[in-house]
């Protein structure tokens, strides 16, 4: 699973929330507006710590070194 | 004072405070209690003061309070008497009919009155009773004494008399000094018996024995239980005793040390069936007693009880009165004393809401003039109101134990909601512990309904009102401990397998050279080959180092866009132009250029020293970059940073105070100033001068825009670096864990014995929940707290606002507790 496959699944899981909470707690336009910040920063989030672990191991620089005793 | 912003940003709840208006509401005198009674109901208007000047005494309803207040001193009694006996107040039922204050107040004086007469009666009935049962013991005891003395005496006459005939009963015991004397003898013996303490006995009979002569006779008896002294009331242990003494003056000295050594006496007969008619007499009289206080304690404890169930709602009603009082005597009264007018803050969505309370409390006080509900235009910054659910209200409170919101200004709770536990997961990262964390916060969210009206201790209740916020952060721990791959420190390999292999089939190399990437990156989180090697470290440390700067950089971006949110808000362009502008660019150029380096340095793979490369950016921008060349043209572009970052400066620092001077002198300037609306509040005539004309003290400015320069500029590097503590806490966090892991449960397990297993599960329990779950729970807790208040809220947050406190009945309970 590449970089981009992987951001793609995370862009549709955030829509999919933001229609979820769109459904079932719709109160009005401005509250609406909330719920869909609060989960677009969520989305954000998590997929920029994802984001960031992924591209450090991608071109790794040093590599696992085992102890002595495994 | 801002107007909404059109078209680019619609409005979102609890993003700004809710407007507000200055109302102005002139009640008449008939329905203004119960108008005040409705708004309290509501609970959306605070009222303004408008009698400060007067003391609590000059007030209107000053003798209304003072009537609560001996209601309230009554019901205090009442609980304190009830507690005694250890009855609790029953819960309000809603079913008792609610009385007028003027009957509540004649109804408590009356249980009052009859309450303090049951207690005098009880005491001095049981203070009767008291004395009667001493007295008794003087009798038995006394009793036995001369029973004694008689029957010696008698064995002493049979003696004498065997050995010498017939004299009378009482000669042996004349001639006999050393032995009892009889009383009824004509050598004028008198005698007094009753109860000393028995600490004080022995003083006792020193003094007596001092102030007499010698020439008493004192013999004492201890009773064996402690008995009730009826002047004290406590049980106190005593001795009977029987003084005998002969003359008027010895008589005289004696009573007075029995009154200064708190003995008390009681009258004694020699007789012997006068002595068994008085027993009988007092134990009589006692049992009648003991009846009579019974039943007198019954019908006490029948008035409390039937006090306890009302007791609730008379304390409520007492204290919305009084609340009420206190808010009448804030309105002011007009010259023609027929209606009161009041002033206050209060929501614009609550207008009809309050102008129906009005109009339903004039139709209930049968009132010919209806009040009157008027807006006020003011100058005055209103107070900040958000409305929140249980779910935000928490975060809101975090928020602003900060500094509360100016009026409208943007409100960092509205990201606070998810970036701080997101925060807190990265320093906490292990979703062991964050399924733990789950489930305890899970048992409060469930048990909410139940818990919520109990009364918890001080740190169950600041945990029950933070579920919410314990919630969101373990499910994002659980996210960032899946990202970390760690479950109590160990990892596993749950979506695929690991990316590193050995470099040939027999792992000869593995712990020289190491492993080496063979298969595709692991593709969520880090790879479980890492757990537990040489280089384990120096890789999580460069990872957790460049992903805190990352993450860093972009929540102090996100607080200079929300200023300018603001700035487009309260129309400021000034803020735009020569705050907004330069404080990206100058961000941006430095930080924002070293995570683009970082990223490009990961997906590159590149050997570059970013370290060399953002110091050597300042120190010599024009030199070769050589081996730390990351992409082409690297040099110019440094250069061109550089240059923006320099420009970028002065640009925040000059212009804006220069612009300000300008555009006060073009205010100023003007020859006539707008009239003041004729609807002004009554209050802000009198500093009508001090708003109107605002001093403008250039210097003022400048050194303002200095110092906000200053801190942004030294702040962007400082607050860059406390960012790393994400990273610190992290790696703390993971270090701790996997010793207890392995020094402990391992080490356990390795024994092979039963009962050691156990002993070590035990500890690896206790330190987990100790160490990790609390401790570290707290820690990371406040440092995503200090990452929020000061480097995200810094940049765009001023916080001087006040909070909406409304007249509120359902408020009052927070306010008595």
């Amino acid at each position: 699973m590449g970089f981009l496959v992987t951001t793609l699944i995370f862009l549709v899981v955030g829509i999919i929330a933001s229609l979820c909470t769109r459904i079932c707690c719709n109160r009005g336009p401005s509250a609406n507006l909330l719920h869909l910040t609060l989960i677009i920063t969520a989305t954000v989030c998590c997929w920029m710590m994802w984001a960031i672990v992924y591209l450090s191991q991608m071109k790794p620089l040093i590599v696992p070194i085992l102890n002595e005793s495994e | 004072m801002g107007e909404r912003g059109r078209g680019c940003c619609p409005p979102m709840d609890l993003m700004r405070s809710e407007p507000m208006q200055l109302l102005q509401l002139i009640i008449p005198v008939e329905s203004a209690h119960l108008a005040v009674s409705y708004i309290g109901d509501l609970g959306l208007i605070q009222f303004k003061d408008l009698n400060a000047e007067k003391s609590p005494f000059q007030r209107t309803y000053a003798i209304q309070i003072k009537r609560c207040g001996e209601m309230a001193r009554k019901l205090r009694f009442f609980r304190d008497q009830m507690s005694k006996v250890g009855l609790t107040p029953t819960a309000r039922s809603a079913t008792q009919a609610i009385t007028s204050l003027d009957d509540l107040e004649v109804k408590l004086g009356d249980l009052e009155a009859e309450l303090v007469e049951i207690n005098a009666n009880g005491e001095k009935l049981q203070r009767s009773y008291n004395e009667l049962a001493e007295y008794k013991l003087v009798l038995q005891k006394a009793g036995e004494f001369f029973n004694s003395a008689l029957s010696s005496a008698e064995a002493h006459h049979r003696e004498y008399a065997s050995n010498q005939g017939g004299e009378s009963l009482e000669t042996p015991l004349l001639s006999e000094q050393e032995t009892f004397a009889d009383p009824s003898k004509q050598v004028k013996l008198g005698f007094i018996t009753g109860l000393v303490p028995r600490d004080k006995s022995m003083a006792f009979e020193r003094i007596l024995f001092r102030a007499t002569r010698g020439n008493v006779f004192l013999k004492q008896a201890t009773v064996d239980e402690p008995v009730i002294d009826p002047v004290s009331g406590e049980k106190v242990e005593k001795n009977v005793f029987v003084v005998f003494f002969s003359g008027e003056r010895a008589k005289n000295k004696i009573l007075k040390i029995c009154e200064a050594f708190g003995a008390n006496r009681y009258a004694f007969t020699e007789d012997l069936s006068k002595q068994s008619q008085m027993i009988t007499e007092v134990s009589g009289r006692l049992s009648e007693l003991q009846t009579t206080i019974d039943a007198g304690l019954v019908h006490r404890g029948n008035l409390l009880q039937a006090i306890g169930e009302q007791f609730e709602q008379w304390n409520l009603l007492v204290r919305k009165e009084k609340a009420i009082y206190h808010t009448l005597n804030m309105l002011s009264i007009d010259v023609t004393k027929k209606c009161l007018v009041a002033e206050g803050w209060s929501p614009v969505f609550a207008t009809k809401e309050i102008q129906d309370a009005l109009h339903r409390a004039t139709l209930d006080s049968n009132s010919q003039v209806d009040s009157i509900f008027q807006v006020l235009h003011t100058r005055e910054m209103p107070p900040t109101y958000f409305r929140t659910n249980k779910f935000t209200s928490a975060f809101q409170e975090i928020v602003d134990a900060y500094g509360v919101a100016k009026y409208q200004e943007a409100n960092p709770g509205v990201f606070t909601i998810v970036t701080f536990p997101f925060l807190f997961a990265v320093m906490f990262g292990d979703w062991g512990h964050g399924i733990c964390l789950l489930l305890a916060t899970l048992y409060f969210i469930i048990r909410e309904k139940k818990l919520s009206s109990q009364k918890l201790g001080d740190i169950m209740e600041m945990t029950f009102g933070g579920r919410y916020v314990i919630m969101l952060m373990a499910l994002f721990s659980i996210y960032t401990g899946l990202i970390y791959n760690e479950f109590f420190s160990v990892p596993f390999e749950l979506f695929a397998p690991s990316a590193y292999v050995c470099r040939d089939p027999a792992c000869r190399d593995a712990t020289t050279v190491g492993l080496i990437k063979a298969r595709d990156t692991y593709p969520f989180g880090v790879d479980p080959a890492w757990h537990g090697t040489r280089s384990e470290l120096p890789f999580l440390n460069s990872l957790k180092m460049k992903m805190s700067i990352l993450l860093g950089v972009a929540q102090m971006n996100l607080g200079i866009i929300l200023s300018y949110f603001n700035a487009q808000f309260f129309k400021n362009s000034l803020n735009t132009w020569f705050q907004f502008i330069p404080q990206m660019i100058f961000l941006n150029s430095l930080f924002g250029y070293l995570s683009v380096l970082i990223i490009i340095k990961w997906c590159t793979g590149s050997k570059a020293d970013l370290y060399h490369v953002m110091i050597y950016m300042f120190l010599s921008p024009t030199d070769e970059l050589g081996e730390n060349e990351l992409f082409p043209g690297q040099k110019t572009i440094q250069i061109v940073l550089l240059l923006l970052a320099l420009v970028s400066v002065p640009w925040m620092l000059l212009p804006k105070p220069f612009l300000l001077k300008m555009q006060h002198d073009r205010h100023h300037g003007e020859s006539y100033a707008p009239l003041p609306d004729a609807e002004e509040s009554l209050q802000s005539e009198a500093n009508h001068d001090s708003h109107g004309h605002e001093e403008f003290e250039f210097s003022e400015i400048f050194v303002h825009q200095l110092i906000h320069t200053i801190e942004f500029v030294l702040g962007a590097v400082s607050n860059t670096a406390s960012y790393l503590r994400l990273w610190a806490l992290s790696l703390a966090h993971s270090e701790l864990s996997s010793v207890f892991y392995e020094k402990v449960l391992l080490l356990a397990w390795g024994y092979n014995n039963i009962i050691i297993l156990i002993v070590g599960i035990i500890i690896f329990i206790c330190a987990t929940v100790g160490v990790l779950l609390v401790m570290e729970t707290l820690s990371a807790f406040l440092h995503a707290l200090r990452l929020h208040w000061v480097e995200f809220q810094n940049k765009f947050y001023e916080g001087d606002g006040y909070k909406f406190y409304p007249f509120s009945f359902a408020l009052l309970d927070y306010e008595e507790e």
